[in-house]
């Protein structure tokens, strides 16, 4: 399925997201130190890293979910560094956390329809037809309240929910975190769909080696550190990035 | 300095000698003794000085701070170091007020006893009534703790206003139990005797000559004594407590309860000890009050009064602290017996407004007390003496050495 | 890995595997043990009544006064409820509000031209005016607190202790506002005006304000139900309540959506003291008489489920009206009091709550 019919990707040169010189934490605690980042159009780019590498901080700082202490971050040379998130959300950037990804007491489609949030209340429906396309299971149960959901379904009500907006870059925070083997497949199945249709990712993964297949570049980060950079094959063909952080 | 003069300012001055070693910063050696001829030396002058009338006036208000500052310190107990968030103080109050009362006075007997119903009156000295207040707001506290404590912090909040109200309408209605609405009056207040028939059992005759020049008038600085070596004694023994393993384990139950069971430590009886311990005090100093007012009823143990500006009280001292709560007690008391005067002043202002507002002024304090809690809320939520992380007197404390 | 599936049960042994007290407190535990217990106390509260002498019918009548002040109670703590589930904190001073929305109108009323009485009730056009005036007002009062307080203390993370604190020192606030307006002293929406009783069939006998009352209830939980099910504020409202921050990060203006629950919770406060107020009097503490049940109905209902609420209110309104054959009137709180902590000692999440948290 196609979510989307023509996009033209003429602006590749110029990077979509862009984090430089970033610094953030929460109170007086710095988590990163200085941090840069960039993603462009259309691909796919992993952060890997050891836990308690900043990770899931930078994605909630670049959300604004976090203000970044210094250091500039813009979307489409926008600056975005110290917006809310409901904010940025309109900008064509939508983010699906690790966890609490969806609202247990709303239905599949209560849920779908407060990720359309913004969009004018005609256009949700035509949406939604769409994400259900994508997610044929999605339909089926969209009366059914989240809650009661398993973990690989609410991934998708999650991806599915950040999908309503059309965005251009999607955030993801450990999509497969959880999830048995079979269904870690078919979520990064789902990534590369969604991928495929226009739409740059930006993601975080545990699941490091399998990231950085499909991705076309990646960050390694540690200690709140950027470590190494370069192109998915580049890090996995890496013997100190394999040894360090793929597991040998 | 005339006799008169000397004895009330040598009372005024005992009883500052026990508040002031308190206030003074802590950890130097000269704090007690310094305290103590600061708080001799402070009363006499005052009493030289200051008119009479003043004088009085400044005696009441020093007592009533320092029953705030017990239940300041009582509420300290519960929410600063175990963190339950009692919002109702004034039901133990009123049960230590209450409690002592029944214990002291004379149950009344023929005509009389068909205005004034008591359940019992025991005619018990003063000390009993205290101790029977304590004993009786800890077991009300014990049968509200074991079902109430186990609940999420906002619903104790909710649960303990309600426990306050049910205890203020039982004491509203129930006319059996402590004369119902209408005010219990008489009772007893210790050492009165020797101050209006020149006469006690539990002192000697040949004693009596010293206060022999005060008048009935100056008792009031002889039971802001007693208040205020009753507070000395609370703020030592809770200080004491508070420094010792057992106020360690509060802490940690507070900061870390899953640390704090993981380490053997028996949570749940943990946290009701201090909230019992928390309403002993409480008890006492409504113990306290009903000695000082004489007459008490229901009315007197509404929210406002009694919990709320305990609260504000230790909001503004600092929760945690223990000189925090009492300080807060007598800044707190001071502004709210200071906004009475602004009221006044503001009495021709207001009339200019409407008519009916001079009647009013009363709720003006009201107003600047609650916007002084939300003050400190908002702008100072850990007090003016934040809390000390001191582990133990036996350790050192790396910022003072 | 951190647990990210809060609401799934956990894996449980076969049930006779159990241990016996794990078995019975999950009994215990369930929405129908709860309901049952309730309805024991209800029970027993009119056996009470039947040995102190009170008669079936009065027993009857008593139950529909109940209903009619469990009509106050809900709109009272539906807003309670809205709030306490989107800003998690208990609002201490939603008795404020509702006595707030009661001296509001008493002030409107007389400004407004005095239509015809509409028989059988015993006010005019003016009353409902005033009403549907004050609710707004009061919604704005509450949200200009919230802009000025509360907004401030979510800026800087501040525990819900300190918004209980604030909420506390603003019950305190609004009421010595309320005190310094329109003094201590008792009023009447009408004073003097007649308002006799209708006869019902089974010899009950009530007035027809206190029906108006409880339609008035019933027709702004309906209203409710429709704001929260069908338009896009009221599901935004919702996903708040569920997860403030993913709100955020689908988009929802979070500060909005607060502001709106204030509106609408500070509203229905309102016209919850204005009902009061026809009921009885009007006095500057009818409020702070009416935290406590509103509370109970609140927990009772589980925390964000207005619907939850209109059911405990009513149930509270009944058990109040009913233990006054056999207990002192002003008892009443006591009695919501004891139905609220037979929940929290049962089911902490109340009768609508969600099972699992």
């Amino acid at each position: 399925m196609i979510l989307r019919f023509w996009k033209p990707i003429s602006e590749a040169s110029m990077p979509l997201l862009k984090a430089e010189g970033v610094s953030a934490g929460y109170g007086d605690m710095e988590i990163l130190h200085d941090v840069h980042l960039s993603v462009e159009a259309g691909e796919i780019v992993s952060l890997i890293g050891p836990n308690g590498a900043g990770k899931s901080t930078l994605m909630k700082t670049i959300f604004g979910l976090l203000h970044p202490k210094s250091g500039t971050i813009t979307y489409r040379d926008q600056p975005i560094h110290g917006r809310k998130p409901h904010e940025i959300v309109g900008l064509g950037m939508c983010y699906v956390p690790q966890v609490a990804n969806v609202f247990v007491t709303l239905t599949v489609e209560e849920n779908l329809d407060m990720g359309g949030y913004l969009l004018n209340e005609r256009e949700i429906p035509k949406r939604r037809e769409r994400v259900y396309a994508l997610f044929p299971k999605l339909y089926e149960r969209r009366r059914q309240r989240t809650g009661k959901m398993s973990g690989g379904e609410r991934q998708m009500v999650a991806m599915g929910s950040a999908l309503m907006l059309d965005p251009d870059l999607l955030l993801l925070d450990e999509p497969s975190a959880g999830l048995s083997p079979k269904l870690v497949d078919e979520i990064f199945d789902n990534i590369r769909r969604i991928n495929a249709a226009g739409l740059a990712v930006l993601m975080v993964e545990q699941n490091a080696r399998k990231s950085l297949q499909m991705a076309s570049r990646g960050y390694v980060l540690a200690n709140g550190e950027n470590r190494y950079d370069g192109t998915g094959q580049e890090l996995l063909d890496d013997p100190d990035v394999a040894r360090l952080y793929l597991g040998g | 300095m005339s006799q008169v003069i000397f004895l009330k300012g040598l009372m005024l001055g005992v009883a500052l000698a026990f508040i002031l070693p308190i206030l003074l910063p802590p950890g130097r050696r000269w704090r007690v003794p310094g305290g103590i001829v600061l708080g001799l030396g402070l009363g006499l002058g005052i009493a030289a000085l200051v008119p009479s009338g003043y004088l009085s006036y400044f005696i009441g208000f020093m007592t009533m701070a320092s029953i705030y500052a017990i239940l300041s310190l009582g509420l300290n107990t519960q929410w600063g170091y175990t963190g339950h968030l009692n919002f109702g103080v004034a039901g133990f109050f009123a049960v230590g007020a209450f409690t002592s009362a029944l214990f002291t006075i004379e149950a009344p007997t023929g005509l009389a006893a068909q205005y004034t119903q008591v359940l019992f009156g025991l005619k018990m000295p003063f000390v009993v009534g205290v101790m029977a207040a304590a004993v009786v707001s800890g077991a009300v506290a014990f049968l509200v703790a074991v079902p109430v404590l186990r609940l999420r912090l906002d619903f104790l909040a909710i649960a303990t206003i309600g426990v306050a109200e049910i205890i203020r309408l039982i004491f509203q209605n129930e006319r059996w139990l402590a004369n119902g609405p209408q005010p219990l009056r008489g009772i007893p207040q210790p050492g009165r005797c020797l101050f209006e028939t020149r006469h006690c059992e539990w002192v000697p005759d040949s004693l009596a000559w010293i206060i022999e020049p005060l008048s009935t008038r100056d008792y009031t600085a002889f039971y802001l004594m007693i208040v205020a070596g009753c507070l000395a004694l609370v703020y030592v023994v809770l200080e004491r407590a508070c420094r010792s393993p057992w106020g360690r384990m509060l802490r940690a139950v507070r900061d870390e309860e899953t640390s704090a069971a993981m380490s053997g430590k028996n949570v749940p009886f943990a946290r009701v000890q201090a909230f019992v311990v928390g309403a002993v005090i409480m008890g006492i100093a409504g113990a306290l009050y009903a000695h000082y007012t004489v007459a008490i009823d229901y009315s007197h143990f509404h929210a406002l009064f009694a919990t709320f500006l305990v609260w504000i009280m230790l909001m503004l001292g600092g929760s945690g602290n223990h000189r925090g709560a009492i300080v807060g007690a007598i800044l707190v008391w001071g502004v709210w017996a200071g906004t009475a005067f602004l009221a006044n002043a503001l009495e021709p202002l207001l009339a200019a407004i409407h008519q009916d507002l001079p009647g009013r002024a009363q709720y003006i304090r009201w107003l600047l007390v609650s916007l002084l809690l939300a003050a400190v809320v908002l702008f100072r939520p850990k007090g003016l003496l934040p809390e000390e992380m001191r582990v133990s007197r036996y350790v050192p404390d790396p910022k003072r050495r | 890995m951190p647990d990210n599936q809060p609401h799934q049960s956990q894996p449980q042994l076969p049930a006779d595997e159990r241990r016996l007290g794990e078995r019975v407190r999950g009994v215990i535990r369930t929405r129908g043990f709860l309901m049952a217990t309730l309805v024991a106390i209800l029970v027993a509260m009119y056996l009470a009544g039947l040995a102190t002498g009170a008669s079936a019918q009065r027993l009857l009548a008593l139950t529909a006064w109940g209903l009619m002040l469990g009509g106050i109670i809900a709109l009272g703590s539906i807003g309670l409820t809205l709030i306490y589930g989107v800003m998690k904190f208990p609002n201490f001073s939603h008795g404020a509000l509702v006595t707030l929305g009661a001296y509001v109108a008493y002030t409107l009323i007389p400004l407004l031209p005095t239509g015809e009485v509409l028989r059988p009730l015993s006010f005019g056009y003016e009353f409902l005016i005033a009403l549907v005036l004050a609710m707004p007002v009061v919604g704005v009062v509450a949200m200009a607190i919230d802009r000025v307080v509360y907004r401030r203390l979510r800026n800087t993370g501040a525990h819900l202790v300190l918004f209980a604190m604030a909420s506390l020192a603003m019950a305190f606030f609004v009421q010595s506002m309320i005190y310094l307006i329109w003094g201590p002293d008792f009023h009447f929406y009408y004073p003097g005006r007649p308002n006799p009783a209708l006869y019902l069939p089974f010899g009950i006998r009530v007035r027809a304000d206190q029906l108006f009352i409880l339609l008035l209830a019933l027709v702004l939980v309906a209203m409710m139900y429709v704001l929260l099910e069908w338009t896009r504020m009221g599901k935004a409202m919702r996903a708040t309540a569920d997860n403030p921050h993913l709100a955020q990060i689908r988009g929802i203006n979070t500060e909005r959506v607060i502001a709106w629950t204030w509106v609408l919770g500070g509203g229905l406060a309102a016209a919850g003291g204005i009902m009061y107020g026809l009921s009885s009097q009007l006095r500057p503490e009818m409020g702070f008489w009416l935290l406590l049940p509103m509370f109970a109905a609140t927990i009772m209902g589980g925390i964000g489920n207005p619907y939850g609420a209109l059911s405990a209110a009513l149930m509270i309104g009944i058990a109040h009206q009913v233990s006054t054959s056999f207990l002192d009137p002003t008892y009443g709180p006591a009695v919501a009091f004891v139905l609220m902590v037979v929940t929290l000692l049962i089911r902490p999440q109340g009768l609508l709550g969600r099972t699992e948290r």
